[in-house]
């Protein structure tokens, strides 16, 4: 009966990816950097245009922190007359193209603006003029910058970061904020955008056990009913979460998964059985989602990878295995192959994101040591099918 | 022009009525919806534009039209369009 249902959550949106917290743990220090970076915003705007990174690995709280901060901003501006607009736009989502992602942001000032008929560059300047007439300024936030680089090359940051050379004396109304997960990337840019975007770096540590614990702790008492999240469970996720390169997104999927089994088995409280059911639900799920964040050739040797176990059954490959494997699959999607070199550098991504585990063999066959790559936790059936799926948007 | 002029098109007329609907909109999106032609469309927003019940910005080679905020024109008609629509309604 409806009236029975019993729930350990108070209110489960507090758990949703999308939602932002008004506290951020372990995060005030670097939200006082970005308000500082942007103080002349409240003061002066118009009088300069600033460029921020933000940089840390898989939930270490970017996104969350640009939003947080971006809401504050805009709320405060308000409050003193300035047009101040925070515009979030995740470079994956717009497959990377400098259009849509200018497309985005000028249909928030004219929602039916025509979607062709003008070049990205137009495009750039017609932004500027919508801002100019309505003395509005911009922060706009670009998500997953990688994505960004990746389709546009370096040109499109290029022309972002000069566009006031062709703005003498007027107002500068468009800021950045580029987050990416390794600074890596910014080695692909021209010396001096570089050199800019440089300058303004906030690097997100990992979260600590400890730190995740407070995080998650916060979480609770938003989501969960009182007393229904012992301090173990709590403690227990925080540990998983950390042993998953302390992401905190982790540890809340795995929060809100528990407390939908302790539900499930009409429990009064999350146990950390129910974490560590969830934990093992987890894992496949993860590791597919996650997939949608490789780039071109990583997923085709991953999906290379994928076939090899799938076909030979068997539980460890050898580089040229995965290598020949990944050929095959190059020549069905029709795409020059990487170098062996450049194949290198995926695999060490792979296994840092947890796809593939590496490890050195001694003394196999004549050479003295050989990698040997297998797949932790999750069934090459399933790996093949997303990646296949991912792959067919792609090419 | 007079007003039994301005108001003898239908085209006109379901140019206000898309612009009261959509906000703004450019001259193609415009002509697409009121199932015209392109030219004969920016003939119809210019006559309403002289009026004074329409205004445009033009963005590069676009022209955005929307309902001429500051004009009692644009108001009157508007509320003419509405009441109408809204009786209408009513009466299904
Ligand atoms: N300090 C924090 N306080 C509260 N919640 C946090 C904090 N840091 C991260 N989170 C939460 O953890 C999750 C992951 O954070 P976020 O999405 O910002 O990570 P990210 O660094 O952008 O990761 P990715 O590189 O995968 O995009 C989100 O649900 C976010 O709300
Ligand atoms: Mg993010």
């Amino acid at each position: 009966m409806m009236s029975q249902y019993k729930s350990v959550f108070k209110d489960e949106t507090k758990l949703d990816i999308n939602y932002v917290p008004y506290k951020l743990p372990h995060r005030d220090r670097e939200l006082r950097l970005l308000t500082e970076f942007f103080s002349f915003i409240l003061h002066a705007p118009g009088k300069m245009a600033q460029r921020i990174v933000i940089a840390g690995d898989v939930g270490s709280g970017k996104t969350v922190l640009s939003q947080r901060f971006g809401m504050n901003a805009t709320r405060e501006a308000e409050k003193r007359g300035i047009n101040l607009h925070y515009v979030h736009v995740n470079c994956r989502e717009y497959r990377g193209s400098l259009f849509l992602i200018l497309y985005h942001a000028v249909s928030v000032f004219h929602p039916s603006f025509p979607k062709r008929g003008y070049s990205a560059e137009e495009l750039l300047q017609i932004l500027l003029q919508v801002l100019d007439e309505q003395d509005a300024y911009v922060i706009l936030t670009l998500d997953e910058f990688e994505s960004l680089i990746e389709r546009e090359g370096t040109e499109a940051v290029y022309k972002l970061t000069r566009l006031q050379e062709t703005r003498v004396n007027k107002p500068q109304r468009l800021s950045l904020i580029c987050v990416m997960r390794n600074l890596k990337i910014l080695e692909k840019l021209d010396a001096s955008t570089r050199s800019t975007l440089q300058s303004n770096v906030i690097h997100l540590e990992k979260y600590s056990k400890r730190q995740l614990v407070d995080i998650l702790s916060d979480r609770v008492s938003l989501a969960f009913k009182p007393l229904t999240v012992p301090e173990d469970t709590v403690s227990l996720i925080a540990d998983i979460a950390s042993s998953e390169g302390g992401n905190a997104r982790f540890g809340i999927e795995l929060l809100w998964r528990a407390g939908k089994y302790a539900d499930a088995d009409d429990l009064n409280v999350v146990t950390p059985e129910c974490v560590r059911k969830a934990a093992s639900s987890i894992y496949a799920v993860m590791r597919k989602s996650e997939a949608a964040y490789l780039s071109l050739h990583e997923k085709l040797f991953l999906l290379g990878i994928a076939r090899f176990f799938k076909e030979s059954e068997r539980a460890y490959a050898s580089l040229a295995e995965a290598e020949q494997a990944y050929a095959v699959v190059c020549e069905e999607f029709n795409v020059k192959p990487r170098s062996h070199t450049q194949l290198w550098k995926y695999l060490r991504t792979l296994s840092a994101v947890g796809f593939v585990k590496t490890e050195v063999s001694e003394n196999i066959g004549s050479r003295g040591r050989s990698t040997i790559i297998y797949l932790p936790r999750i069934s090459a059936h399933e790996l093949e099918k997303e990646l296949t799926a991912l792959l067919e948007k792609d090419v | 022009m007079k007003l039994e002029d301005v108001l003898s098109s239908r085209l006109r007329i379901r140019i206000i009525k898309v612009l009261i609907q959509v906000g703004e909109l450019n001259v193609s999106e415009i002509a697409r919806r009121i199932n015209a032609n392109y030219k004969s469309t920016s003939m119809h927003l210019k006559i309403l534009e002289d009026e004074g019940v329409l205004q445009h910005k033009t963005y590069g080679r676009i022209r955005l039209y929307r309902l001429n905020q500051s004009s009692p024109r644009a108001r009157a008609v508007q509320n003419l369009v509405e009441i109408w629509e809204h009786a209408n309604k009513g009466e299904r």
